[in-house]
């Protein structure tokens, strides 16, 4: 079974065995099996980044919100969470912030097409790197410490002012009070980038715990896309270790009048790594956000994204999808708030699910009482691959303003469609072959719009990848538990 | 003309026209004492009495639901949960409020049945209907009868569905209907038997009242077919600050059962029930339901298919005003292969009312072959209205067809505009588009009712309800 995993690692500290052993016994739903959020390590992690009082003072508000607050706050989805495959109780963060390593600047370190580049490994930053067009151009791209030093009163602003963790997330304000390290990425007023700024984490060593903000800010009429691939550092490391390791991720972003964020996110952590993410906008006047999210890594995975459509005109469309194999969790929420008028709110979720993996897509869309003439429309989707997969819909709406252009939702569950694959098969492809193309082709139309071309490359060569091991690995599936 | 005479009128309408002379009514509250008297009153055997109390307990310990509507003006303590239908405070027809007069009189309903409704007159003649259909009804072996009264007639049968299908501990408005309920109806449709008329719970309920903690028990044999209707289109007036029912329907395998309610209690009322079906092998359950009265509606009438080959469908329609919240919705449970449900959804808010659809569709494990569809539509008629949708959908099989749809929106200008320019005001378009937005709903019901509906749906609209 999954629960013995917890059998305590040779690497958990003793002072920890305390709360390690309950957890070993039978760990609920709801247990959160994390055992360093406390005064001490939020004051550690604060001393070592040599942080000002003002982000002490956050951080420890942070962790009285995570004190106070229960896992799921809202109660559509407290029978909808499920943290029994994280076994997180050895996981210990990094102590300070990623240190860059010489030469992370190099020129060479670019990728090709890209206006920018970082990649951390673990708590390393081993690439960051500007094309000259982008830095003339007036684009930062610097770790959070950097900001620090050279411009902490913007520092300020933006952790203080910005777009903001969600205040009733545990997990967020956990994230808030114990991040050790960053990015910043600012766009000045008017400056549109062609070109991709590309993010590459690489983490995974057991027993680790990264917690990490990404911090955009766009100022007006301005544009950029942003590629995030997270992938899991460490192939060579024993799969036969049951040794998780654990990372929470922010992307905060905070875009401007009639500017435009594109952002693709493409989640291939390990099966060991458990991942929390929280993805927040706010958008002004015309501004527009694209999402472009895939998830198929992780043992558990638990993203929320909260989009704030304040301006009139803003516009929020994001397409997310899953793959899930073995016993992953994909639990995934997003909550969409229009207040501006006329704003237009496209979500869609596409999940396909093979195995014993489950996916639980809950989205909230509300239109607030202010908001006239939105425009409004949330769909999720899935397709099970197996018996054993479990597919969980909530789509929601919530509506204080009639005058909308349209408020709709939609969701299907079923298998592959008999139809098509007869129809492929009559065409001489082998059933696999079939299943494969009308898998592939379900989910095509959000590789579609990820912004590099290269990316997308990489995505349909991920999801095939992904497709081949389910095959593979299909007899010796319980192997993997 | 067989006027009872015991049944006069009272607040409080508990009584079903039998032989049983209750005595004295409880003190308000509710306590063990109270769940004793009631059972000492109505003469239970023991083991409905330890039903009561185990209900009773979980009652207690239960916390109050934080979802939904705003149950906190709710003072359970004020209620008095048993009295004598004879004893119910004289009320006369000047106390019944001017709006409740007036759609009275709007709708056509008759004078002796207008103080019936309104709790300040005796019954009137439908009794002599009701006395005719029972006849007619137990040639052919339908039971249909107070449940107080099934209970004593038919013990065994009475014992061997009752709380099956609803528990007491199932959530804490059950569990207090299990404590204290009485009244409601006992259905029992013997094999084979297809009852050619719909039992209308109307006219049984006018000879022998209703009550505040009903509870209905449905049972339908194997290859039977029902259609149970209760409530009229009428706004039922009454003073109980809570209404909290439990519907309880068996449909044995190959039966068929259509359960429509047309509920419209008067602004003031909680309505608070629990309605589930066990739909067993290929039997089909339809439950109709429409809620445009009350203060709060919480309301999800779901249907486990526990058989092969099940069916089950739910059409519901709210219509919340000023001041009103329908959180209704519906539950499809499929356990068993090619089991099939469609779930139709309609609700309209206006002057600052408030709808909420709630919905489950789950598919176990093994549940093969599911064919199920869920589908919601809100029309928000006006500034401050709103409407909520929380769907559910958790598919564990992967052999499952499932389609939902949603949208909300508010009436279509164009239409209207159409239609006005055919020469209609642009109250009568908007109200021909509202029927129309209706129309799926009300083309199930049975002609008298859809007759009453829409000209309900059309006073509503009008605003003249008040």
């Amino acid at each position: 079974m999954t629960d013995i995993a917890q059998g305590a690692p040779a690497a958990a500290p003793k002072g920890n065995a305390a709360s390690a052993a309950p957890a070993a016994a039978r760990q609920g739903p709801l247990d959160l099996t994390l055992s360093f959020v406390d005064g001490a390590a939020v004051r550690g992690t604060a001393g070592a980044a040599a942080d000002p009082d003002w982000l002490l003072a956050d951080r420890l508000e942070g962790l009285r919100a995570f004190e106070a607050l229960p896992i799921e706050t809202n109660q559509l989805y407290t029978t909808y969470i499920d943290l029994r495959n994280a076994h997180l109780a050895a996981a210990r963060p990094y102590a300070g912030p990623a240190a860059v390593s010489p030469g992370a600047g190099a020129a060479k370190l670019l990728p090709e097409g890209a206006a920018a580049y970082a990649e951390i490994r673990e708590n390393q930053i081993a690439a960051l790197v500007l094309s000259a067009e982008a830095r003339d151009a007036g684009l930062i791209l610097e770790t959070l410490a950097q900001t620090q030093t050279r411009d902490p009163e913007l520092l300020r602003k933006l952790v203080e002012g910005g777009c903001a963790l969600p205040e009733n997330d545990k997990l967020a304000q956990m994230t808030r009070a114990l991040w050790s390290g960053g990015l910043l990425i600012h766009v000045p007023d008017g400056v549109r980038l062609e070109r991709p700024i590309v993010l590459r984490w690489s983490v995974g060593a057991p027993d680790t715990a990264l917690l990490t903000r990404t911090i955009i800010s766009l100022g007006e009429d301005a544009e950029v896309s942003v590629v995030e691939e997270q992938v899991s550092a460490d192939a060579s490391a024993p799969i036969s270790t049951d040794a998780q390791a654990f990372f929470a991720g922010t992307t905060e972003a905070v875009i401007g009048a009639g500017s435009t964020l594109s952002f693709a996110g493409l989640q291939d952590f390990s099966l060991r790594q458990i991942a929390f993410q929280h993805r927040s906008t706010v958008l002004a006047r015309g501004a527009t956000v694209r999402w472009a999210l895939a998830q198929l890594g992780c043992r558990v995975v638990r993203s929320r994204i909260d989009n704030r459509l304040e301006g009139d005109g803003s516009t929020v469309e994001q397409a997310e999808i899953v793959f899930g194999s073995a016993d992953q969790l994909f639990d995934l929420t997003s909550y969409t708030r229009q207040v501006g008028r006329d704003t237009t709110g496209n979500l869609l979720s596409k999940a396909v699910l093979a195995d014993r993996s489950r996916a639980y897509m809950k989205g909230l869309a509300t239109i607030e009482h202010s908001a006239h003439g939105t425009d409004s429309f949330l769909g999720e989707f899935a397709m099970l691959l197996s018996k054993q997969a479990r597919s969980v819909a909530i789509p929601s709406l919530e509506i204080d303003q009639p005058d909308c252009r349209r408020v709709a939702h939609a969701s299907s569950v079923g298998p592959i469609d008999e139809t098509q694959l007869f129809y492929l098969e009559s065409r001489g492809l082998d059933p696999d072959e079939a299943r494969k193309a009308i898998v592939l082709g379900y989910l095509e139309p959000v590789v579609a719009r990820v912004p590099l071309e290269s990316a997308q490359d990489r995505l349909r060569e991920l999801l095939e990848a992904k497709w081949d091991a389910r095959t593979v690995a299909r007899p010796a599936a319980a192997a993997v538990a | 003309m067989a006027t009872s005479p015991e049944i006069v009128s009272g607040e409080y309408k508990y009584g079903f026209h039998d032989d049983v002379d209750y005595l004295e009514e409880t003190k308000a509250g509710l306590t063990r004492e109270t769940v004793e008297a009631i059972s000492r009153f109505k003469d239970e055997p023991q083991w409905m009495l330890d039903f009561r109390l185990r209900a009773y307990e979980h009652y207690l310990s239960r916390p109050m639901p934080q979802w939904g509507g705003d149950l906190m003006q709710i003072d359970l303590s004020k209620i008095v949960y048993y009295r004598k239908p004879s004893q119910g405070e004289e009320k006369s027809w000047d106390d019944v409020p001017d709006k409740i007069k007036k759609t009275f009189e709007r709708l056509g309903i008759p004078e002796a049945e207008r103080k019936f409704l309104a709790g300040v007159g005796a019954q009137y003649d439908s009794e002599v209907v009701y006395h005719s259909v029972r006849e007619e009804l137990s040639k052919i072996g339908v039971v249909f009868m107070g449940t107080d009264q099934g209970l004593k007639e038919y013990p065994e049968l009475f014992r061997k569905y009752f709380a099956t299908v609803v528990p007491p501990e199932d959530n804490k408005f059950a569990a207090l209907n299990s404590a204290v309920w009485s009244g409601g109806s006992f259905v029992y449709v013997p094999k084979g038997v297809e009852v050619p008329l719909p039992l209308q719970a109307y006219f049984r309920i006018n000879a022998e009242n209703t009550g505040q903690f009903e509870r209905t028990l449905i049972i339908v044999d194997e290859g039977a077919k029902v259609h149970y209707i209760e409530g009229c289109t009428a706004p039922i007036y009454t003073t109980d600050a809570l209404h909290a029912a439990v519907v309880e329907v068996i449909a044995l395998p190959h039966s068929k059962v259509r359960y429509t309610t047309i509920q419209n209690w008067s602004n003031d009322v909680y309505n608070l029930v629990t309605k589930r079906a066990h739909a067993h092998a290929y039997s089909t359950v339809e439950w109709i339901d429409a809620n445009t009265g009350s203060k709060l509606t919480m309301k999800y009438p779901s249907i486990y298919l526990r058989g092969e080959g099940a069916t089950a469908e739910v059409i519901s329609v709210a219509v919340a005003g000023k001041g009103q919240h329908q959180d209704t919705g519906a539950k499809a449970i499929h356990l068993a292969p090619n089991t099939r449900s469609r779930i139709i959804s309609k609700s309209i808010s206006k002057d600052g009312g408030r709808t909420t659809y709630r919905g489950q569709l789950k598919v176990v494990p093994g549940a093969t072959g599911v064919v199920a569809s869920v589908r919601c539509d809100a029309l928000l008629l006006d500034e401050g209205s709103r409407s909520d949708t929380y769907p559910y959908i958790d598919i564990q099989e992967d052999d499952t067809t499932m389609t939902h749809e949603a949208t909300v929106g508010k009436i279509s200008q164009d239409q209207v505009f159409y239609l006005m320019s055919r020469g209609l005001t642009e109250n009568e378009a908007t109200n021909l588009v509202v029927q129309g937005f209706l129309e799926v709903f009300t083309k199930e019901l049975p002609m008298e009712y859809a007759i009453e509906f829409n000209r309900l749906v059309k006073l509503e609209m009008e605003g003249s309800l008040g």
